[in-house]
């Protein structure tokens, strides 16, 4: 169907708006920037302070991940008694009630979606580093992951949101929002603009010692 | 300014060129490094995708003029539509995750259907319409930011944990929510890139 053509790595340069394909200009100077000649849109080899932008962003999230855990999500009012509910205190309700479906989506919502982001990019950016060649396909694959289950991990801020606006009979019954929240919300879309900063492309591309290796296994 | 390669298309993900054939109907074209899809088989016509993006504003206008679900508790009724939700949020004393889920569902779902009316109106009668290039930029924004699908498992996850406290019954503002998440996947699917070829 399609063909790759056999490219200096990076000789072209792929309109991320509206997907024109020009030859790259720059090289590598990073001062010159190209510009779309259809759109005008600006063309990069590899997004500007990748990798950088990525670190503060996985451990800014990891640092207010504590706080999103340890601190009250949501806070309940009945007739009886006031509660304070943490992530990981609500998926265990849920599961002693019995609803060990709903259980499982908040816990991988809230809980293993962060995490795995987390992780995942710690270990892309790690590696574009340290060990360029190892399993690219996988890594490659593991990023495409990330990026399509990246926006779920808002699901409980909606709930709490949509549980405190609607559960308002005072004193008989009330929800708010916890403090937690605001921590985890803030968790939710640093883990996205992280996501957003990584360059795929970096998986892809050889730092200068590793040159003959790449042609070695190329030939294969 | 670099030349332009006009048969040529670059995988997003990977940076890598490849030489680009027609597609098959209802194929999709992938990378032969990476494996990324780098393009599909539009089945669907600017008129299609116009048809489409009206009946997501019908349903975005329902979704936030109808309630989304009621509670009622010992005579007492509460109804939430989802403007209201946010609002009630920033009220609370939270203001930042209100000013979030209204940039994720309120805000970025209304630019991906309003901007794309903007765009595809003129373009379905042959027209390319002012500002055209930034408004395909701010469309791949808005698709970035959409959550409406996460949004919607939220009322329906939000309804099953009432249901053991209160009464509670799903608004048509829920319905209309759950028709706009199959109607953006269908309009995402086709593609922004590819508005450019309609205007050459």
């Amino acid at each position: 169907m399609t063909t790759p053509v056999d490219d200096a790595s990076g000789a072209y340069l792929g309109c991320e708006s509206c997907g024109l394909v020009s030859r790259d200009v720059t090289g590598d100077d990073p001062a010159l920037v190209q510009h779309c000649p259809r759109c005008g849109h600006v063309l990069h080899g590899t997004k500007p302070f990748s990798l950088q932008r990525t670190w503060a962003c996985i451990v800014a999230a990891a640092v207010l991940y504590i706080p999103a855990n340890t601190l009250p999500v949501m806070e309940t009012t009945s007739a009886l008694q006031h509660d304070e509910h943490t992530l990981l205190g609500g998926i265990h309700e849920l599961w002693l009630d019995g609803s060990w479906g709903l259980a499982i989506i908040v816990f991988i919502a809230s809980i293993a979606v962060p995490v795995l982001k987390i992780a995942v990019l710690a270990l892309l950016a790690w590696t574009v580093r340290f060990k360029p060649d190892w399993r690219r396909l996988e890594r490659a694959r593991l990023y495409r992951l990330i990026e399509t289950v990246g926006h779920w991990s808002m699901l409980d801020v909606y709930v709490v949101v949509l549980l405190a606006a609607t559960v308002r009979f005072g004193p008989l019954a009330s929800v708010n929002a916890g403090t937690g929240l605001l921590s985890f919300a803030a968790v939710v879309v640093l883990t996205l603009l992280a996501t957003w900063s990584f360059d795929p492309r970096l998986i892809w591309r050889d730092p200068p010692a590793s040159q003959n290796r790449r042609d070695g296994r190329r030939l294969a | 300014m670099g030349r332009v390669e006009d048969s040529l298309v670059v995988c997003g993900q990977c940076g890598l060129a490849h030489r680009w054939q027609p597609l098959q109907q209802a194929s999709q074209a992938r990378c032969t490094r990476c494996d990324a899809v780098l393009g599909r088989a539009h089945r669907l016509s600017i008129q299609g995708i116009l048809a489409l993006t009206v009946a997501a504003a019908a349903a975005f206008l329902i979704a936030i003029h109808a309630p989304l679900m009621s509670l009622s508790l010992r005579g007492g009724a509460e109804t939430a539509t989802l403007p209201e939700a946010i609002s009630f949020a920033w009220r609370d004393d939270q203001q930042l995750v209100a000013i979030l889920a209204g940039i994720t569902a309120l805000l970025a779902p209304a630019a991906f259907i309003g901007l794309r009316l903007y765009v595809l109106i003129p373009l379905a009668v042959g027209n390319k319409p002012p500002g055209f290039a930034w408004c395909v930029r701010a469309l791949h924004q808005a698709a970035r930011w959409n959550m409406v699908e996460v949004f919607t498992i939220g009322v329906l996850l939000s309804l099953v944990r009432l249901a053991g406290l209160a009464d509670t019954t799903p608004g048509p503002g829920l319905f209309a929510l759950g028709a706009m998440t199959v109607l953006f996947a269908a309009i995402e699917s086709a593609g922004l890139k590819h508005l450019w070829w309609q205007v050459r």
